[in-house]
């Protein structure tokens, strides 16, 4: 379902992405582990419209997304609509502070549903703004019960741990019904013992029809969950496959050098 | 007692002015305060350029001095002439929105990017983010700059009086030259009053927004 070809990526004279291509269907896990500066964050933010790659297409089912050799796919409100093939759970969070947990949620599908009601009359069914909230409301709710958190709904974001903010800015993501759920090193910023939670989270929302790219350095993690995992070294995909291919027999000698390092410290 | 009765009646008189002064700034030089600030932090340099200019002149330059500018230039240059208190309103305004685009530049660019980035990849537009994800944050931050800021102007609206604009300490001054010396120092209750009432719904703004940290 997606495919992403020869993507490059500079900022100035520092070339952080070179030639990346590959491809995930639906449904599949796809880990994407690495060193630091490996450029696996910039080809997230790549996906998500967040940085603009210098060359390289990407496409989502049918559709180009994104082409170098086309500017017209350029435009704010191209773009807008183009992204939300995409969700994104960010290392810190990014919950918006001055709203409740439950408003974190609903907040982006309200102004969508807006938005579509003035200009097309409905909103996924609802033709009104009421019956729009209502729905909105409902499916906010039971994500949150989903990621465990239905009774922080009418907290602040800055009363809940780390795991349970980024549990909240999980459900916030899925309440756009994305495609591919992309993660940026979701545990990077929490303390080791809340990093299980988020991670439980996930595996949980593994199923036949939800599409993820996770950038992570939980090697176990990802070596339990991904269906496949590619291993960028400096701006490249180094290696690619099975997690058994990839963590358990690697072939490439950066790969394994990766590794020992992570074994070196028993995980 | 009688004199007392007549000074305040009189003083309240002048400090209506100041009020109006106060209250016309306020309203017009928030929101001219905040396209000025997006002026500064503009991509299009030359638009920067000019706009970090002229902040540059209105605030290294004393208010009075505007004050006579206002008042003065458009009459001696292309004979028109603003009445008294529009010409000091007008020096106001502009003084204070030039400090006020910066207290928001600084509110608005204190917030991380993730937040926008939030926004964006949430399918959200460019305004959206603004009004309903940063503008509350910057508020809230800019709460205590901004009081500072208002509870001068209180006090700066005095310097009307050098256009001739009948305010408070103008009125008072009329007393001294009859020689009565102290309404002028009994001006300095009125400020204190107003200032005081400031103080306390600033205080309460600021409780107000502190439901929530960050």
């Amino acid at each position: 379902m997606l495919k992403v070809e020869n993507i490059g990526k500079s900022f100035g004279k520092n070339e952080v992405l070179k030639n990346i291509s590959f491809s995930l269907n639906k449904g599949e896990v796809l880990a994407i582990i690495g060193s630091s500066g490996s450029g696996k964050t910039t080809l997230l933010r790549c996906l998500n419209f967040l940085e603009t790659p210098q060359k390289g297409k990407i496409t989502v089912g049918n559709e180009v997304l994104f082409d170098s050799d086309d500017v017209n796919s350029r435009s704010d409100s191209v773009i807008r609509r183009k992204r939300l093939h995409f969700g994104l759970v960010f290392q810190n969070f990014n919950l918006f502070p001055q709203y409740k947990v439950i408003e974190n949620i609903t907040l982006a599908p309200s102004l969508m549903a807006k938005e579509q009601i003035r200009e097309n009359g409905s909103y996924k069914g609802a033709a009104s703004m009421k019956q729009a909230q209502k729905a909105i409301q409902e499916e906010a709710e039971s994500l949150l019960r989903r990621v465990g958190l239905y009774e922080k709904r009418n907290s602040y974001p800055c009363d809940l741990s780390g795991g349970q903010q980024q549990r909240v800015a999980i459900a916030r993501a899925l309440a756009l019904n994305p495609d591919i759920l992309c993660f940026d090193e979701p545990t990077s910023a929490l303390d080791p013992e809340l990093t299980g939670e988020v991670l439980n989270v996930i595996k949980g929302l593994k199923s036949s029809d939800s599409t993820m790219i996770v950038v992570t350095h939980e090697i176990g993690f990802a070596h339990d969950v991904a269906d496949r995992i590619i291993f960028m070294d400096g701006g490249l995909i180094e290696e690619e496959g099975t997690p058994q291919e990839v963590i358990d027999n690697p072939k490439s000698a950066r790969t394994r050098e990766f590794l020992a390092r992570f074994n070196q410290f028993g995980d | 007692m009688e004199q007392f009765f007549n000074v305040t009646l009189e003083l309240l008189d002048g400090f209506g002015q100041n009020c109006t002064i106060f209250g016309m700034t306020l309203l017009m030089a928030i929101p001219l305060g905040l396209i000025i600030s997006f002026g500064s932090m503009s991509s299009f340099l030359p638009l920067k350029g000019l706009v970090k200019t002229v902040v540059w002149i209105i605030r290294g330059t004393p208010l009075m001095l505007q004050l006579f500018v206002v008042f003065y230039i458009p009459s001696l240059v292309w004979g028109i002439s603003f009445d008294r208190m529009t010409a000091a309103v007008i020096a106001f305004v502009i003084n204070y929105a030039a400090y006020f685009s910066e207290i928001f530049r600084g509110g608005i660019e204190s917030i991380p990017k993730g937040q926008y980035e939030a926004g964006q990849v949430l399918g959200m537009k460019k305004s959206q983010i603004f009004f309903k994800v940063v503008l509350m944050q910057v508020v809230k931050r800019i709460v205590a700059p901004m009081s500072n800021e208002i509870i001068t102007l209180v006090k700066d609206t005095s310097l009307a009086r050098v256009i001739m604009v009948p305010e408070m300490l103008k009125a008072a001054e009329r007393f001294t030259v009859q020689g009565l010396i102290w309404p002028l120092f009994y001006t300095g209750v009125f400020f204190l009053i107003f200032n005081g009432a400031l103080t306390l719904l600033f205080s309460f703004i600021e409780k107000k927004l502190s439901y929530y940290k960050g």
